[in-house]
C-alpha cells in the first residue's frame, strides 16, 4: 500500500483546523506541516503557530516547502491569497488543494490554471460538487428519469446565529481585502458548481440584485450579505439561485443548502444536508449526515487523481467557470443589467498528469 | 341577506359561485355568460341564482349589492367600472386590468362613488399564507428583508391553445396574468412597492407557446428587500403542486413547505393540501363581509396597484431581457 501524501497547510485561517481534521482522517494524507509567510499579517501567522502546535507538526516558512517535505498543498489562507499560494506551491512540484474561492479576480483564476498546466500538477478546490447529494442528482439527470433539465433552484444560506462560532474572524468574510467580496464571493461558487455538475450546462450571463440588509459587519465593508442572482446557462437552462447570510436559516445547524430541479420529464428537490438522523436535545434539533463531508470527498477524489494521474473530477479549470460567474454577478451588481460570463480559456483541462508514487518522491 | 352577482361562467366563475353559495348570509343573485348552457350550470351551483347575459339587469337589480368580475381580463375594468355606476361593490379577479391607467380609473370611480373594491387574491387566503403573514406581521421575525418563492404546479390551462390565457394580448402575459399572485404575497409580506424587476422565462414543453409557462424574476423594493420568486407551470404531473416559501427577517425566518403536508399514497391523483385548501371559501367569506360593511378589504388597493406595476413591469423584461423599474404613480396608491 503506497504511503499517505504528505501534505503541508499553507495558511492556516478559518477552516483550516476542520481540514487538518479531515487529513488525519483520511488514510491517504499526513499532515506534515503548516506554512506561513513571515510577511502575513499578525493574525494569520497566529492562526498559523495555533494549528501547528495543536496539530504537533513543524510551522514552515512557505520558501521552505519543497517536494522533498511535503506532496500536497493545502491553500487555507484568506481568499485574497489562495491564487498566489496556489502558482507558488505549483511551481514548486507540489500537486495542491485550495479552499474556495480558487481566486478573488478571474486573471487570478487563469493564472492557477496555466500554472498547474506548465507544473503538470494538479490544483483540485474545495466544492460540494463531488458530495453524495449532488452525485445522487446528477445521477438522476443522467439516468434521464427527469428528462432534460429546464431550470434549477439554489438556495445556500448561512445563519448568522452561528457567525461567531463559525468564523473566528468575520472580517475573513467582509473586508474585500482579505475576502475580495461579499456573501457572494464566499458561497456563490457552490451552486454554481453543483448546478453544472448535476446538469453538464455552463453559465452564459447574469443578472443579480444584492443588498446589505442584516449585519453591520457586512454594511462597515460595504458589502453584501444577502444577494438573488438570475442566471442562464448553456442549453436555454436557467437558474435562480439566492445566497446570503440572513439571522436565522430555514433549518437546524449552521446553514441551509437546497436545490429544486424541472426537467422536461420530472422534478426533483435536494437537501444536501438530507439524508440525516435527527438528535433532539435541549440545545434544540440537529441533524447528523449519514453521507462523508463535502471536503472529504474531495479528498478522496485528488487522492484517486494523483494516485493514478487521471483529472481531478473538479479542479482550478472548473473552479475557474465558479470565479468569473461570481465575477459577472459583481459586474450586473455595478451595472444594473446582465452581464455574460467570461471564463477565458480557464476550463480547458490541466495537460496529463502522471501518476505519483512514493518512489517518485526527491531523496 | 348579502346578494352577490358573478360576471362570468369560467372556471373560476364556477368556484366563486359555488363558494358564495355556501356562505351563511348571502344569495348568489345573478350568474353573467354568453353562453346560456353553461351560464346556468354555473348558476345551479348557488341556490336561488339566475343566468343571464343582460349585464344591465344584472346592475340594475336592487338585491345586488355586490359584484364578483371574473372572466377575461380584457373585460375587468369596463365590467367594474359599470357596477361601481350601479352603486355595487365589487371584489375583481386578478388581475384587475391589462394596464395601469385601467386600474387607476377603477380605483377613482370606486373612491368617488364610495363602494369598495378589493382585487381577488385568493393565495392571501390559503391557512399558510395567512398563517406565516400574521407571524410576521406580530414582529416574530422582527422586519422582513428577503423573501424566496418557489411555486410548481402541473397544469395546462383549460382550453389548451385554445386558451386565452396563453395569448399575451389578452391577458397582458404569463407574468400579468400569474405574476400577480406571487407579487401580491412578495408585496403583503414586505410590506413594501417594487422598484426593480428582472425576468427570466421558459417554456418547459412546447417551445413555442407564446407564454412561457414557467419563470423566475428578482425584484428589489424600495428600502432594499429582496425576493426571488420562481414559478412553473411545467411539472409533469396533472395537479402537483411544490411550493416553498422562505421570509427571512432581521430577527428570524419564516418558511413553509408544501411538502410537509399529508397526503395519502394510493395511486390517485394529488390530494388537495391543507395549507393551501379552502382559500376560495374564505375568500367568499370575506368578501362578503366586505360587500355587507363588516369588513376592510384584506387586499389594499396600494397593493394592488404596485403588484400590477410590477406584473406589467416583469411581462417587459421577459421581453425586453433587461430590468424594468417599476413605474411608479396612482397618487396616494402609490404612498
Amino acid at each position: 500500500m503506497a504511503e499517505p501524501l504528505r501534505t503541508v497547510l499553507v495558511g492556516a485561517v478559518r477552516h483550516a483546523t476542520g481540514y487538518a481534521e479531515l487529513l488525519a482522517a483520511h488514510p491517504g494524507y499526513v499532515l506534515a506541516g503548516v506554512a506561513e509567510s513571515d510577511d502575513a499579517d499578525a493574525h494569520a501567522r497566529s492562526d498559523a503557530r495555533a494549528v501547528a502546535a495543536a496539530q504537533g507538526v513543524p510551522l514552515w516558512r512557505p520558501e521552505d516547502v519543497s517536494p522533498d517535505r511535503a506532496d500536497v498543498a493545502v491553500i487555507c489562507s484568506e481568499p485574497t491569497r489562495h491564487a498566489v499560494l496556489a502558482e507558488r506551491m505549483l511551481g514548486l512540484g507540489l500537486h495542491v488543494l485550495v479552499d474556495k474561492p480558487l481566486a478573488t479576480d478571474v486573471a487570478a483564476a487563469c493564472r492557477v490554471v496555466e500554472a498547474a498546466r506548465a507544473a503538470g500538477r494538479h490544483c483540485a478546490v474545495v466544492t460540494r460538487a463531488l458530495a453524495p447529494p449532488i452525485r445522487r442528482l446528477r445521477d438522476w439527470v443522467d439516468s434521464g428519469r427527469l428528462g432534460l433539465p429546464r431550470s434549477v433552484d439554489a438556495e445556500f444560506l448561512s445563519s448568522g446565529t452561528h457567525f461567531a462560532a463559525s468564523v473566528e474572524r468575520p472580517e475573513l468574510l467582509t473586508d474585500p481585502r482579505l475576502s475580495g467580496g461579499g456573501e457572494v464571493m464566499n458561497v456563490l461558487g457552490y451552486p454554481v458548481d453543483d448546478i453544472r455538475a448535476a446538469t453538464g450546462c455552463e453559465p452564459v450571463e447574469v443578472f443579480a440584485e444584492a443588498g446589505t440588509l442584516f449585519w453591520d459587519e457586512h454594511r462597515s465593508h460595504g458589502v453584501e450579505d444577502v444577494a438573488v442572482v438570475s442566471a442562464l446557462f448553456t442549453h436555454g437552462l436557467t437558474a435562480s439561485i439566492v445566497v446570503g447570510r440572513v439571522p436565522a436559516a430555514p433549518g437546524p445547524g449552521p446553514g441551509t443548502y437546497t436545490l429544486r430541479l424541472i426537467g422536461s420529464h420530472g422534478h426533483v428537490e435536494v437537501d444536501v444536508a438530507e439524508p440525516a438522523v435527527r438528535l433532539y436535545s435541549g440545545d434544540g434539533a440537529e441533524r447528523l449526515p449519514i453521507d462523508r463531508s463535502p471536503v472529504a470527498a474531495v479528498l478522496d477524489d485528488l487522492h484517486a487523481a494523483i494516485r493514478t494521474g487521471r483529472r481531478p473530477a473538479y479542479d482550478c479549470a472548473d473552479a475557474a467557470v465558479a470565479v468569473a460567474t461570481i465575477d459577472a454577478v459583481y459586474r450586473s451588481l455595478a451595472s444594473g443589467a446582465p452581464e455574460p460570463v467570461d471564463a477565458g480559456s480557464a476550463t480547458e483541462p490541466e495537460a496529463d498528469v502522471s501518476p505519483r508514487s512514493s518512489e517518485e518522491r526527491a531523496p | 341577506m348579502t346578494g352577490i352577482a358573478v360576471l362570468g361562467s369560467g372556471g373560476i366563475a364556477r368556484a366563486h359561485v359555488a363558494a358564495l353559495g355556501r356562505v351563511p348570509g348571502v344569495r348568489v343573485t345573478h350568474v353573467l355568460g354568453s353562453d346560456p348552457g353553461r351560464a346556468a350550470a354555473v348558476a345551479a351551483l348557488a341556490s336561488g341564482a339566475t343566468a343571464t347575459a343582460d349585464l344591465d339587469a344584472v346592475l340594475a337589480d336592487p338585491d345586488t349589492h355586490g359584484v364578483y368580475v371574473c372572466g377575461r381580463t380584457a373585460d375587468h375594468p369596463a365590467r367594474t367600472l359599470a357596477a361601481i355606476a350601479a352603486g355595487k361593490h365589487v371584489i375583481v379577479e386578478k388581475p384587475p386590468a391589462r394596464d395601469l391607467a385601467d386600474f387607476d380609473a377603477m380605483a377613482a370611480a370606486a373612491r368617488s362613488a364610495g363602494v369598495r373594491l378589493m382585487v381577488g387574491q385568493t393565495v392571501r387566503f390559503q391557512p399558510a399564507v395567512a398563517t406565516l403573514e400574521a407571524a410576521c406581521r406580530s414582529g416574530r421575525v422582527g422586519d422582513p428583508r428577503l423573501l424566496h418563492l418557489n411555486w410548481y404546479v402541473g397544469h395546462v390551462w383549460p382550453g389548451a391553445w385554445r386558451s386565452w390565457q396563453l395569448d399575451p394580448r389578452q391577458s397582458g402575459g404569463h407574468l400579468v396574468h400569474n405574476g400577480m399572485h406571487p407579487l401580491d404575497l412578495a408585496i403583503w409580506l414586505l410590506g413594501g412597492r417594487p422598484e426593480r424587476v428582472f425576468t427570466r422565462g421558459w417554456c418547459t414543453h412546447a417551445p413555442e407557446m407564446p407564454t412561457p409557462d414557467s419563470f423566475h424574476l428578482t425584484v428589489r423594493f424600495a428600502g432594499g428587500a429582496l425576493a426571488m420568486i420562481e414559478v412553473s407551470y411545467g411539472l409533469r404531473d396533472p395537479g402537483d403542486v411544490l411550493r416553498r416559501m422562505v421570509l427571512c427577517g432581521t430577527d428570524g425566518t419564516l418558511a413553509h413547505h408544501t411538502a410537509d403536508d399529508t397526503a395519502p399514497s394510493d395511486g390517485g391523483p394529488p390530494a388537495p393540501l391543507a395549507s393551501t385548501g379552502d382559500a376560495v371559501q374564505r375568500q367568499a367569506e370575506h368578501a362578503a363581509a366586505v360587500v355587507a360593511g363588516r369588513a376592510e378589504p384584506l387586499v389594499e388597493l396600494r397593493h394592488s396597484r404596485w403588484a400590477l406595476a410590477a406584473a406589467i413591469a416583469a411581462q417587459r423584461s421577459l421581453e425586453t431581457g433587461r430590468p424594468v423599474d417599476v413605474a411608479a404613480g396612482g397618487g396616494d396608491l402609490d404612498g
